[in-house]
């Protein structure tokens, strides 16, 4: 049995033995090598596909060097997001505060690119030190008219998690303060879909079939207008749980504006965000084109997954993702291709994910809050998994015990969302389990065998 | 080299009292250096004669990396070498990474390399952070001087500063030398001082008597010594200078609580009973 630390004991729970559920919402425990970013890392990932803003990190290089074109979002028109900015606050700007440096740095920046708006990322040192980061910010922000957004982003302040929350704080006071004429009735907002290789294209373009609109992606292909007329939108719909599902229920209380929580992967719950959006808007025409969308395009791609069904069919998968609700999808996804989970878990999954996770899963499968690599090869090999599915952190463990990998986050570079995300995701996962490479690497084996 | 740090509460004489008793050490021929650890940048302006030398931080932030020891080392009252770490404004950047930037640097630039017989770091106010604690670190100061008055407050911030020392002393060669009293002309303040210094577990090396002379020499932009070397305290000066020469008690303190401090107050008569 894999070996947990004690103060994380109560964070991994197997399927089905009737025990209570799992700790999660907590900090990580110290010395276990947590998976998780940090606080400033949270935030900047929810932002950074906002294409036509100056992103600006507020910190020593490093910072900013970390998490430089972190997702790799793609935008279909300005590409400033890629870019990556920083104060590249050093010794003397730490002895005599970094003000100066900021506001210098965004008049800058701004006269150069002429962006919709500017956000500035607090990071570690900038809250030690103790720069009014918001002050200058207002001061900016009046001598060029456009928004300049502090985010409290401080690394120290918890988890990836309070990053995101910094990120909806920062979203909020853009939200609301443009123009909401010509807005339709049959529109929404596409809540954390961050665009990483064209999925919100994919989105946008089924419900335009459906006929409804999309007032603004928060924040994929994102643009500062559009978020600025948010407010407009008559649904917001909330994919990435863990990031925003705050803000929609921020905009919710401050705006009115309903929120659903879907996801884009896989084919049932894909199908299931389709219809639940031509439900709430009760429109009987909406619906049919809906069903006549959904039949469409699942005749287009079941023969790619019928095929590949054939050569997975009881293999086995490990999945650790960001959040919870997206491991669910992914345990569906994978039964389609008939292949079990033998774990599942996030960095920032709620009780109420695990506990359907827990439901969801067989008996038997691992769900794990905040893991670590020990503990992440251990359960790979401890449940002969045949895939991990994951993100960047977690490819090199997979890798090392001869386990093919599936990336799942931010360096995707083909889409994985929608009907077509489905199929793309079949031929990926075939394409790596049943790779002939893995006879030089063979699965669960030690390195160096013992001479 | 003796290695020396004074601290205590703000406004209650660290600077002044420390000039004019390095003006008495150089005056029986030791040579030394004061490093002045207060973003003011105001600890050798007696020394100096108000000519102020450009701070070790402002000329980093000037210059860059390329900063020479001449550019912030002036030479003061009877060859003493006079270096101001300065600072940030109120309210902006870290005052504490600054002492720990300007003391790395005054090491790398061989400030200490010279033949010193004592250096003396006159620090800001309390151990308010760990930049402040700088100058007992790793032995970088080895005996401490805590400047107080019998003021309940000023006995408050000694007790404080002395819990810093402790830390420090515990894993360390920092040692707590005494306690100087400046006076106020507080009531039975001697009697007040002496028996806190006791409880302390130190000295109080010298009491140092309230006279407007200081005040006097302070307006001429010097050290008491130098303005009238023949009043009563210029003495004063040569006496606490000859204390430190020949002080030998160099202990971890044992800081007080504050019943403790008031109790001891009380029997000294000095805290109203209502």
């Amino acid at each position: 049995m894999t070996e947990v630390l004690a103060a994380r004991a109560r964070q991994v729970i197997r399927s089905g033995d009737g025990k209570a559920g799992i700790d999660c919402e907590k900090q990580s425990v110290a010395g276990s090598v947590s998976q998780r970013a940090c606080t400033f890392c949270g935030s900047r990932v929810v932002l950074y596909p906002i294409a036509d803003a100056v992103h600006l990190v507020h910190g020593p290089i490093g910072c900013a060097v970390y998490t430089w074109d972190i997702r790799g979002a793609l935008s279909s028109g300005p590409e400033l997001h890629r870019l990556s900015f920083s104060t590249d606050l050093r010794e003397r700007h730490v002895v005599f505060g970094g003000e100066r440096q900021l506001e210098d740095s965004l008049n800058e920046l701004i006269e150069r690119h002429h962006p919709a708006a500017a956000f500035v990322y607090a990071t570690c040192i900038v809250g030690v030190i103790g720069d009014d980061v918001s002050a200058i910010c207002r001061v900016v922000s009046a001598k060029y008219g456009i928004p300049v957004i502090p985010v409290q982003s401080e690394g120290f302040a918890g988890s990836k998690k309070q990053g995101y929350d910094a990120a909806c704080e920062a979203l909020m006071t853009l939200i609301g303060t443009g123009d909401t004429a010509g807005v339709g009735k049959h529109t929404v907002n596409l809540l954390g879909d961050f665009n990483l290789a064209g999925e919100i294209w994919i989105i946008t373009e089924y419900l335009r079939r459906m006929g409804v609109e999309v007032v603004a992606n928060l924040t994929g292909d994102g643009r500062v207008a559009d978020i600025q007329r948010a407010h407009g939108a008559a649904l917001n719909l909330v994919q990435c749980s863990g990031s925003t599902t705050k803000l929609a229920m921020q905009m919710q209380a401050k705006y009115g504006i309903p929120f659903k929580k879907v996801s884009y992967f896989g084919i049932d719950d894909m199908a299931g965000a389709l219809y639940a959006v031509a439900e709430h808007f009760k429109d009987p025409e909406m619906l049919e084109r809906t069903r006549a969308l959904v039949a469409e395009e699942i005749t287009e791609i079941l023969p790619v997954v019928e095929e590949c069904r054939r050569d997975l069919e009881g293999k086995r998968a490990a999945i650790y993702v960001g959040g919870a609700f997206k491991a669910i999808s992914l345990v569906k996804a994978l039964r389609l291709l008939g292949m079990t989970t033998v774990l599942a878990g996030s960095q920032t999954g709620t009780p109420e994910d695990y506990e359907y996770l827990t439901d969801l899963c067989d008996a038997g499968t691992v769900i794990v809050d905040d893991s670590n690599p020990a503990e992440l090869s251990a359960f790979l090999s401890e449940g002969k998994a045949d895939l991990f599915i994951g993100g960047v952190k977690e490819r090199p463990l997979a890798y090392k015990l001869g386990v093919a990998f599936c990336d799942h986050n931010h360096e995707r570079k083909l889409p994985l969302e929608g009907f077509i995300g489905m199929a793309n995701f079949a031929r990926e996962v075939r394409a790596s389990v049943c790779s002939p490479v893995w006879q030089f690497a063979p699965r669960h084996q030690p390195a160096i065998k013992e001479v | 080299m003796r290695k020396v740090a004074i601290y205590g509460k703000g406004g209650i004489g660290k600077s002044t009292t420390t000039q004019n008793t390095v003006a008495g050490l150089a005056e029986m021929g030791r040579k030394v250096m004061v490093v002045g650890c207060d973003p003011k940048a105001d600890s050798t302006r007696l020394l100096l004669g108000g000519l102020a030398q450009r701070s070790v931080l402002d000329t980093l932030r000037i210059e860059g990396e390329d900063v020479e020891l001449e550019d912030v080392l002036a030479k003061g009252f009877s060859d003493t070498n006079c270096v101001e770490s300065g600072g940030p404004e109120p309210g902006v950047g870290c005052a504490g990474r600054g002492i720990i930037t300007s003391i790395n640097l005054l090491e790398r630039l061989g400030a200490y390399e010279e033949e010193l017989d004592y250096v003396f770091y006159d620090v800001l106010g309390d151990v308010v952070c760990g930049g402040f604690a700088m100058p007992i670190r790793e032995g970088k100061a080895e005996e401490i001087y805590i400047v107080a008055s019998g003021e309940m407050m000023a006995m408050y911030a000694a007790s404080n500063i002395c819990k810093g020392i402790k830390k420090f002393a515990t894993n360390g060669t920092v040692r707590l030398g005494g306690i100087i009293c400046n006076s106020r002309k507080v009531d039975n303040e001697y009697e007040l001082l002496d028996a806190f210094a006791k409880q302390l577990g130190t000295q109080m090396i010298h009491f140092v008597p309230r006279d407007n002379d200081v005040q006097r020499a302070e307006i001429h932009k010097k050290t008491v010594i130098e303005w009238d070397p023949t009043c009563n305290q210029a003495d004063e000066y040569r006496t606490l200078a000859k204390a430190i020469e020949d002080n030998d008690m160099f202990v971890i303190p044992k800081p007080m609580e504050t019943e403790a401090l008031e109790s001891l107050l009380l029997e000294h008569g000095m805290l109203d009973v209502a």
